[in-house]
């Protein structure tokens, strides 16, 4: 991001950037740089909170007034992360083996079940909002986990989608999945709480065991690209734990 | 306040070893006064409008979305950041319902038609033609302020 800026800059256009990570902004010294100790994912700070959004671009603008730069300055305000995470982590002992996966169809059957229960909300979810972020991998909700399971299965389906790869498309399908249940649970019960969803979701949902169930299956998969997933955590949520996940070295980072 | 050697293990060590682009002469450009600027945002969270093509993985290329445009989707390779946020409002990684009222206080002087997206896994300097054609392209449209918004 500090290196688009100076590309910006440098073709005439002026530049204020916010960022999370101090120490990056302070090395590549983009022309105006507020930092943010926020959580990743939420530079504007809070959600629905408009006010709060306006400080934050209000302190960033303020940097236009500097005369001389590279200029870097903290956002005032703190938005606590736990024990320095910046996002959601699995507990590092919440690992499945494949012996622990048991039978695919009775998984996938309960989670099927799990999906019916919550879609009355997700839709009221969606209505509220005006707007859903499910659907980047453009298949239809009863398909999602199906999908998955063809892998947890030992399978690389081919790919419904033209133009986009099976695995490719299976990280977009484990998103919208996950986006189905937490855009839910966000809006049905009013809760803004990023471990408390994370931890929900990954540790207590079917869906959750689902995914646990694939990252079992590609940490023994002879396939290098679903190796690679899960070694650099694009899948699960893994970068912000004690450590990298068992069975794998993080070679991948 | 949270820095990198108080970071978890995995995460630390990544962005430790991020090999980090510099530049010789930091570029600067002078301000247009407050009412005169147009504001274009360039997120590096890989949204794109619904029915794109999704970014990948380590893309160099960009996507354009309307100031209008609200169904977005995200395509980021990434997972280590939070999801719930953007999904319960756009305004807190993309602020464009802000800057329209900030527009309409005259606390700007106006929002651009059109707003960027990069693949923020990828290397800047990988991105640089793509990022010259938008500089282009926000210049051909009034555009003089560019802000910036990381996932």
């Amino acid at each position: 991001m500090c290196g688009l800026a100076h590309y910006f800059e440098s073709d005439g256009l002026s530049t204020v950037l916010v960022g999370f990570v101090r120490e990056h902004m302070e090395a590549i010294k983009p022309a105006r740089g507020l930092f943010l100790d926020f959580p990743m994912g939420r530079g504007m700070g809070k959600p629905n909170d408009p006010e709060f959004q306006k400080k934050v671009i209000r302190a960033a603008f303020d940097l236009f007034d500097v005369e001389t730069g590279p200029v870097l300055e903290d956002f005032p305000e703190t938005i606590p992360v736990r024990d320095g995470r910046m996002g959601y982590a699995l507990p590092p002992e919440l690992v499945l083996s494949t012996s622990d996966i048991g039978d695919v169809d009775s998984l996938l059957a309960d989670v099927q079940a799990e999906m019916d229960a919550l879609l009355p909300d997700y839709e009221a979810a969606a209505a509220s909002r005006g707007r859903t972020t499910v659907g980047a991998s453009e298949l239809a909700l009863k398909d999602f986990a199906p999908f998955i399971s063809e892998f947890i299965r030992g399978e690389i389906p081919k790919s419904p989608r033209k133009g986009l790869p099976a695995i490719p498309l299976l990280k977009l399908v484990v998103e919208d999945l996950e986006a189905y249940y937490t855009e839910t649970r966000t809006h049905r019960d009013g809760i803004d709480d990023l471990e408390l969803i994370g931890k929900w979701f990954w540790e207590e949902t079917k869906a959750g065991r689902l995914l646990l169930s694939l990252e079992a299956i590609s940490i023994v998969s002879d396939n290098k690209v679903m190796l690679q997933i899960v070694e650099m955590s694009l899948m699960a949520p893994r970068f912000w734990s004690e450590g990298p996940l068992p069975g794998t070295s993080a070679a991948g980072w | 306040m949270t820095r990198i050697f108080e970071m978890p293990a995995v995460g630390r060590g990544f962005i430790s070893d991020l090999q980090l682009p510099t530049f010789e002469d930091p570029a600067w450009t002078t301000p247009v006064p407050t009412n005169q600027r147009r504001v274009s945002i360039v997120s590096t969270a890989a949204v794109s409008q619904r029915g794109d093509k999704p970014f990948s993985w380590l893309a160099k290329d960009h996507r354009t979305f309307h100031k209008n445009d609200r169904d977005l989707v995200m395509t980021h390779v990434a997972v280590e950041f939070d999801r719930s946020a953007w999904q319960q409002d756009l305004n807190v990684i993309i602020p464009l319902d802000r800057l329209e009222e900030m527009a309409q206080d005259g606390e700007i002087g106006s929002v651009a038609d059109e707003h960027y997206s990069f693949m923020g896994a990828a290397d800047p300097v990988t991105m640089e033609k793509s990022a010259r054609a938008v500089a282009d392209q926000m210049k051909r449209e009034g555009v003089n302020t560019v802000f910036l918004i990381p996932i």
